[in-house]
């Protein structure tokens, strides 16, 4: 499960966003949509601790991870030439359960990155499904990494229709028999509410400041509706909204 | 000579260990964790999560922040609880080669004691380790670690229930930690781990709050470093029982250093977060550390610091 990945290449997808390729067979193989790697930048001290990423690609030996630039550890990363050589630890967690007619894909900003993988993989299921992808604005859009096809919104209508992604959702879910979901925490319980009105089963991908990834550190804990804590990394970090206590969040 | 002609075996704290590597308590759960990453027999032995009497659900979130070359952490000793512990965590830790310690809290003597009792008959468990210094909890843990008479009445507690050795594990975030080592020794203690965490805080300038949910947490990783190796130096001086060396311990060069110090062996703790295999890693890299130094048995580094003071002109020896 530990192992050493090799920097392919990386690219700016958008603003202070970067895809990264990395040589990685033992987390290409076993990889499912929703599942996350922990990657070390470097052996450095400071910082200390590895990063996780949701698995956002899988082409053969090699994963793709979506980022977006937003403290030291990923401005690192952003710097990261092809050929270095990260730690990595993974698949970790649990993925989306796939086997579900007519799923609606739910993407908020870099929420993208699992729900890229899961359409990735429901396509070659050859399972229909719909997705939707929101971002705030034209530039913060990723339309390069959403598929054709998916129904795109905008908080200021700079780009598809104008509105959250819960309004496009809102028009789908009678139809729908399952709802996946990625994105800013105030989206997912936007969502996550909506799906439980309707009794549509969801799955959410969540995330949590978290140290080890393994289950061991129990720093990113979630309450959840039984009145303890799930472990974002283990019992997530995809899990069944409806096990979430999301009026605690 | 070759790496694997050094004697890494260790007696310490009334246990014999093949090396001397455990890892801490609180960050590596109860070993089943990592036993993907690495073969745990092949390292010195592990301290369980904190047991404590009852289940306890822990603080709430935000638990953990990076912080400058370490992190803080408020977990509030999240546990499963002895019952729970000893019936599902018991048997895999049982069927294991390498010394398992479990880590105890307790919020009075009479839990700690009907803990020690709880793991009398527990053939797997090699030593109890009291956790008398665990910070984040407002009440119970820091109250005894900070005070002499508190930590020698938990010792003399639990020694007076289990014929097991005990470890005793010293809070930093005292003035003097010989007098609470002393204290310890004098009421029984096989053995002293230290240093815990310290006592700091993260603060989040844009959002004008403190970033864990507890405000305060305990500091751990290299940033720490410093802070344990005097301690264990100012110890392991003073009291004739062993020390094991703990506090931001990320390579082999770094447990030479505590050994050095004075401990007689070492435990990893937030290296396992960076790399899960850092415990044996580390081991590895103590021994290779040896064989380059010319050391045939890592009990050598015990306390093996030249401090000699240097001569001083005018001064007459």
């Amino acid at each position: 499960l530990y192992q050493t990945a090799e920097v392919i290449a990386q690219r700016a997808v958008g603003p202070n966003t970067n895809q990264i390729r990395l040589e990685a067979r033992g987390v290409a193989i076993k990889a499912r949509p929703g599942q996350f790697v922990m990657l070390k930048i470097g052996e450095t001290q400071d910082p200390i601790l590895a990063r996780p990423f949701s698995v956002h690609g899988v082409h053969g030996d090699e994963i793709v991870l979506l980022y977006k630039v937003v403290g030291k550890g990923t401005r690192l990363l952003a710097r990261v030439e092809s050929g270095a050589n990260l730690p990595i630890w993974g698949p970790l967690g649990r993925g989306f359960d796939l086997d579900i007619e007519q799923p609606v894909l739910v993407a908020g900003g870099l929420g993208l990155a699992p729900i890229r993988f899961a359409a990735q993989r429901l396509k070659e299921l050859r399972t229909p499904f719909a997705a939707v992808y929101g971002a705030r604005n034209n530039s913060e859009l990723l339309l390069n990494v959403a598929g054709q096809g998916w129904e795109i919104m905008t908080d200021d209508g700079s780009k598809g229709r104008k509105g959250l992604v819960t309004e496009a959702l809102a028009e789908r879910l009678p139809l729908s028999r399952g709802v996946l979901a990625c994105g800013p925490l105030p989206m997912l319980k936007a969502v996550a509410r909506q799906c439980l009105e309707h009794q549509v089963p969801c799955q959410v991908s969540l995330e949590a400041p978290m140290a080890c990834g393994i289950g061991a550190c129990l720093g990113c804990v979630m309450p959840d509706t039984s009145g303890g804590y799930f472990r974002v990394c283990q019992e997530g970090p995809v899990i069944d909204a409806a096990q979430v206590d999301w009026d605690q969040l | 000579m070759t790496t694997s002609s050094v004697q890494m075996s260790v007696k310490v704290g009334g246990l014999e260990l093949c090396n001397p590597v455990l890892a801490a308590s609180g960050t590596f759960g109860y070993g089943r964790e990592f036993s993907p990453y690495m073969d745990l027999n092949r390292i010195g032995g592990l301290v369980t999560k904190g047991v404590s009497l009852k289940p306890r659900l822990g603080n709430p979130p935000q638990r953990v922040v990076e912080t400058a070359g370490g992190m803080l952490n408020a977990i509030g000793l999240a546990n499963v609880g002895l019952k729970d512990f000893l019936a599902d965590k018991m048997p895999w830790l049982s069927k294991l080669g390498t010394k398992v310690v479990v880590n105890l809290y307790g919020e009075s003597l009479e839990e700690f004691s009907a803990l020690a009792s709880g793991l009398e008959d527990q053939a797997g468990v090699a030593a109890l380790e009291l956790n008398v210094s665990c910070p984040n909890v407002k009440e119970g843990g820091l109250a005894f670690g900070v005070n002499p008479d508190s930590v020698a009445e938990v010792t003399r507690t639990v020694k007076a229930a289990s014929g097991k050795p005990v470890w005793v594990k010293l809070t930093p975030n005292v003035t003097d930690p010989v007098l609470i080592a002393k204290a310890a020794r004098d009421a029984g203690a096989d053995a002293l781990s230290m240093i815990n965490t310290l006592l700091g805080m993260a603060i989040d300038p844009v959002e004008k709050k403190p970033v864990l949910a507890n405000v305060f947490g305990g500091l751990s990783g290299p940033a720490i470093k410093p802070v344990g190796l005097r301690m264990v130096y100012q110890v392991s001086r003073a009291v004739d029982i062993p020390v094991i060396g703990l506090g931001g311990i990320m390579t082999g060069r770094d447990a030479a250093e505590y050994m050095l110090a004075g401990a007689s062996a070492v435990q990893v703790g937030t290296a396992n977060f960076s790399d899960p295999t850092s415990c044996l890693r580390i081991a590895e890299e103590l021994a290779g550390f040896c064989t380059e130094q010319g050391i045939s048995r890592v009990s050598q580094l015990v306390g093996g610091l030249d401090d000699k003071p240097l001569p001083v002109c005018g001064v007459k020896e």
